[in-house]
């Protein structure tokens, strides 16, 4: 029943996939298994975005059904039981922007991929970027824009990121319509993603790899 | 030349293009909005607040810069205005921003999914009751002495504001032979709804919850939509209305949500101005290469079709001929990039794709206060090197 859970979830069955969940719940299935399941839906929803499968409506209904499953799932987990993460990131649209919509999805596969995700939300300062790195000691910190007056804003967060000496612990990742390689490189950002499963295999390969 | 000939002759000039037809040069159409505050040496708050100030900052660029017509103030809104009635879903530099900070639009459900049926049965009412106090401080009592006195205010200032306008573009006209580029404004139904309304998620959302409402909502829209397009132009019809296209880009929606929910109405707009004799400047904002087939469906020349992401070779191939393109010189090349490497890139663009007239020269999309001089000044410099015929 689990596989199908899987399924539902990643064809967008709503009020099928919340029943199905909630009966592998009080059948006695392990909250942490059907969390596992929701990644592994993601997983298949993000490969049928990058195929041009899905489209934008698609990703938010599937983020929708998560979030009901999974609040589901950790309301009948045992507390103190922390879930092992992949890693952390820091993440939010840069100062002086408000697009949200590629940050909250590249957020939200984050999170199905098993990262601890801090996100900041837009029109972020530099200073809210330093102090969230110093609190949580992130691994990877993503920045957002869709305005091209946000690669100063981009550039100002990393300087301000390297003046308070936390450039070495983290990899930058950064992202939005207008960016690429060539702004990457100008802000002093470590990558760029095209998409938010590039981000994804950005952030696991730098995981891995440090 | 005096200042009517040269009027006369950039009207032909980006007319004949609008048209379909090869003029004496590639017309040069800028989207500058903010860049001429920075270039002016004025601050965002003062173009926000100070209408003389927001029309001087063009005068500036029209003194220094050859080009053929005009958008407009860089800013689209008198912030008075909207402080006159509490606007809460915007944030102005001098206000709740620092003095040199872009606006912001905030954008949130505003529209309930619940709203539908009374917007659907009655939009302006619903609006006026309902959703302008859910927006607006002062209307936040309808029918209160201080609601009155909003309405009162907001009118006047609205007044003031095109009035202004109207006295500008003639000031352009009169001393610098500058034409407007575009004459009114609409939407795409999708859009209005989208946009304001239920905002991005409710939309996508009531796309699988609410199917039917959305189609009714938008189908609503559509005689609004060209009510507003006809009455922000004056009825002008030898200039398109300008149209911002947001969530029909791609990939917003998927191929059958597009031609059920977005492309009907939208095209019912642009037929329904059309048939008023009044050109729609498709404004695609985004890459709309998926739907070029869809859109060549529009009578001939009923848009101009301007290019931001989308393919130019493929809009080339599939609209060129029946309607005039426009684009796309990309806003990170103007802000980022060097003199050499847009005059570069302006050159191929306009060997590619001007050679057979029916081209206009502008940004891929609206500009910011980023862009660098030197690079209006090389695009400018291309566009007469290699853009006469």
């Amino acid at each position: 029943m689990s596989e199908k859970l899987v399924n539902l979830i990643a064809d967008l069955q709503e009020e099928e996939a919340l029943a199905t969940a909630r009966q592998l719940i009080e059948g006695g299935t392990d909250p942490m298994a059907i969390l596992e399941r929701c990644r592994e839906a993601t997983e298949i929803v993000g490969k049928r975005f990058e195929q041009g499968q899905y489209f934008i409506p698609d990703l938010l209904m599937s983020g929708e059904i998560l979030q009901e499953i999974s609040e589901l799932a950790k309301s009948r987990m045992k507390k103190g039981i922390t879930t092992g993460y992949a890693g952390k990131v820091v993440m939010g649209t840069v100062e002086g922007d408000l697009h949200d919509i590629g940050k909250n999805i590249v957020a939200f596969f984050m999170e199905a991929n098993d990262f601890q995700v801090f996100d900041l939300g837009v029109d972020v300062t530099p200073e809210k970027f330093v102090e969230k790195i110093r609190e949580v000691q992130p691994d990877v910190v993503g920045m957002s824009g869709l305005l091209t007056v946000a690669f100063k804003a981009m550039k100002e967060t990393v300087d301000a990121i390297k003046e308070a000496g936390l450039r070495e612990q983290v990899k930058i990742m950064i992202g939005g319509a207008p960016t690429n390689e060539q702004v990457a490189n100008s802000v002093g950002a470590d990558a760029y993603a095209k998409d938010a499963q590039h981000g994804i295999e950005l952030a696991k390969h730098w995981v891995t790899s440090c | 030349m005096g200042k009517e000939e040269l009027f006369q002759e950039r009207f032909n000039r980006y007319t004949t293009a609008l048209k379909g037809g090869k003029p004496d040069k590639v017309p040069i159409r800028l989207q500058l909005s903010e860049f001429m505050a920075a270039y002016a040496g004025i601050t965002l708050q003062d173009i926000y607040y100070d209408l003389d100030k927001n029309i001087a900052a063009v005068d500036k660029i029209l003194a220094d810069f050859d080009m053929d017509v005009i958008g407009g103030t860089p800013s689209l809104w008198w912030a008075g205005q909207h402080d006159a009635v509490g606007a809460k879903y915007l944030k102005f530099a001098g206000r709740e921003l620092e003095e040199n900070r872009q606006f912001q639009y905030v954008e949130d459900e505003y529209m309930l999914a619940d709203d539908y049926d009374a917007f659907i049965a009655d939009p302006t009412k619903w609006i006026l009751e309902s959703y302008l106090p859910r927006i607006h401080e002062e209307f936040a009592e309808p029918g209160s002495y201080r609601a009155n006195l909003a309405l009162i205010k907001g009118t006047a200032a609205m007044m003031m504001s095109t009035g202004a306008s109207q006295q500008a573009g003639a000031h352009w006209a009169k001393d610098f032979g500058m034409p407007l580029s575009i004459a009114g404004f609409s939407k795409a139904p999708f859009d209005t709804l989208g946009d304001t309304l239920r905002g991005l998620k409710g939309i996508m959302m009531d796309l699988r919850k609410r199917p039917d409402k959305v189609l009714a909502a938008t189908e609503v829209l559509v005689a609004h939509n060209i009510f507003y397009g006809m009455a922000t132009s004056g009825g002008d019809t030898s200039l398109p209305a300008f149209m911002p296209l947001h969530r029909g880009s791609y990939p917003f929606l998927n191929p059958k949500q597009w031609d059920t929910f977005y492309w009907p109405s939208l095209k019912a707009v642009i037929e329904g101005m059309w048939k008023l004799g009044k050109q729609t400047l498709f404004y695609a904002e985004g890459n709309w290469t998926p739907y070029l087939e869809k859109i060549a469906e529009l009578p001939d020349h009923s848009i101009v079709f301007h290019v931001d992401q989308t393919d130019m070779a493929k809009a080339k191939a599939v609209l060129g001929g029946r309607f005039c393109l426009s684009g796309n010189v990309p806003n990170t090349l103007l802000a980022y990039g060097k003199p050499g490497e847009v005059k570069e890139y302006v050159k191929r663009l306009l060997n590619d794709y001007a050679a057979d007239g029916a081209f206009i020269i502008d940004s891929a999309g609206v500009m910011q206060a980023d862009v660098k001089a030197e690079n209006i000044a090389a695009l400018i410099e291309a566009a007469r090197e290699f853009g006469t015929y």
